[in-house]
């Protein structure tokens, strides 16, 4: 029963620390080149 | 002509503010009769109330329908009473639903475009825009970010949890929504945002819009935290208006020999950008500019040049995506 008792502890514990991780996310924008240009006169002829 | 705006919400006041000039009669109902009667009061003749919908769309040209559900009912009362429908439905179900009345739109002689707003919608008629260059297209693929009025805010909350549909392989597969998270790159201020498949139905108005195209998928952005708990109901209030929102509409396909891929893209709130391409498509069908009748989207429908010249009169307007992803790869 015991055991129950902890492994049921260990899976909550890691499925919060999982749930912090996912919403926290990490990494951020890679690098790109170029840019965004409006489309204007000769484009819309 | 006289038009019917049904729906007085963020988009449908919008198309009714876009259409006054155009129409020489213009009614709105909506079932918040106080908000139908703000919209009019503020807008002035040819405006003016009716109580519903049936008055509404009798005797009109068309019927701009700018509410949240029931588009296939309010479409097929608009249709058994001569009216052409355009629709901004943005749901897969929706949509689908629509799309079921192409052969009764198709006898009766009747044009239904089904999501006529900003996406599907402009985003159709940027794909369409961005293919016309190519000799054949492989692939569609369109992310969207914001939410306009509070029923857009809704559906972005359902679709994350909603299945999604792709095109691959000239086949229908369905996904999970929430999955396949990919980052995309929207114009600025937006810039690059986390997105994931959802229930989003430009797959549907895109996919038999390009012959031979092997691969059509759409995108929502969101945050980790919108994705996990899409799967609860929405625990705050919708907003009334959202804040800026935007499109990016990728082609794939070939010139020549050649394989290359032209981005476009557009900013702007949702709701506005939505109202203005239902009021301009709402005119388009009553000048007889569209290509086809049947039910279908904007990208089979209109010519994208002179639509998004309009749109631009009107304030909203379309960017291309210039660098290292818009180049063409030869070989």
């Amino acid at each position: 029963m015991r055991a129950l008792r902890r492994a049921l502890l260990a899976l909550g514990i890691a499925a919060a620390i999982a749930g912090v991780l996912r919403l926290r996310g990490s990494g951020g924008v890679p690098p790109q080149g170029g840019g965004w240009r409006e489309l204007s006169g000769p484009d819309l002829r | 002509m006289r038009v019917a705006v049904i729906g007085a919400g963020a988009v449908g006041a919008r198309a009714a503010r876009q259409l006054h000039d155009a129409a020489e009669d213009l009614v709105v109902v909506d079932a918040d009769g106080a908000r139908a009667e703000a919209v009019v009061s503020a807008l002035g003749k040819p405006a003016r109330l009716v109580g519903d919908v049936d008055d509404a769309v009798t005797g009109a040209s068309v019927a701009v329908l700018a509410i949240g559900t029931d588009h296939r009912a309010l479409a097929e009362r608009a249709l058994e009473r001569g009216a052409d429908v355009v629709s901004v439905a943005d749901t897969l179900t929706e949509v689908s639903e629509l799309l079921e009345l192409d052969p009764e739109a198709r006898e009766r002689g009747r044009h239904v475009v089904a999501g006529a707003g900003f996406s599907p919608g402009l985003a159709c008629v940027l794909a369409r825009h961005a293919a016309a260059d190519f000799d054949r297209v492989d692939e569609v693929h369109v992310c969207r970010s914001g939410t306009g009025g509070p029923a857009c805010a809704r559906q972005h909350h359902r679709a994350l949890s909603a299945g999604a549909v792709e095109w691959r392989d000239r086949a229908w597969v369905r996904r999970r929504g929430g999955s396949g998270r990919e980052l995309c790159w929207f114009p600025d201020p937006i810039g690059a945002v986390d997105c994931y498949r959802g229930g989003l139905a430009e797959p549907l108005l895109l996919a038999p819009a390009f012959d031979g195209v092997q691969r059509v998928s759409a995108r929502l952005a969101a945050s980790r935290g919108e994705r996990m708990l899409s799967w609860l109901p929405m625990l705050g209030r919708a907003p009334e208006e959202g804040g800026p929102g935007g499109l990016r509409v990728e082609v794939r396909g070939g010139q020549g020999p050649a394989r290359a891929v032209r981005v476009l893209g557009a900013i702007d709130r949702p709701s506005v950008a939505a109202g203005v391409v239902a009021a301009v498509t709402a005119v388009w069908v009553v000048e007889g500019r569209l290509a086809r009748t049947g039910v279908a989207g904007l990208a089979e429908l209109v010519e994208p040049v002179p639509f998004l010249a309009e749109l631009a009169r009107r304030g909203v307007r379309a960017a291309v995506f210039e660098g290292t992803a818009g180049g063409v790869v030869t070989g």
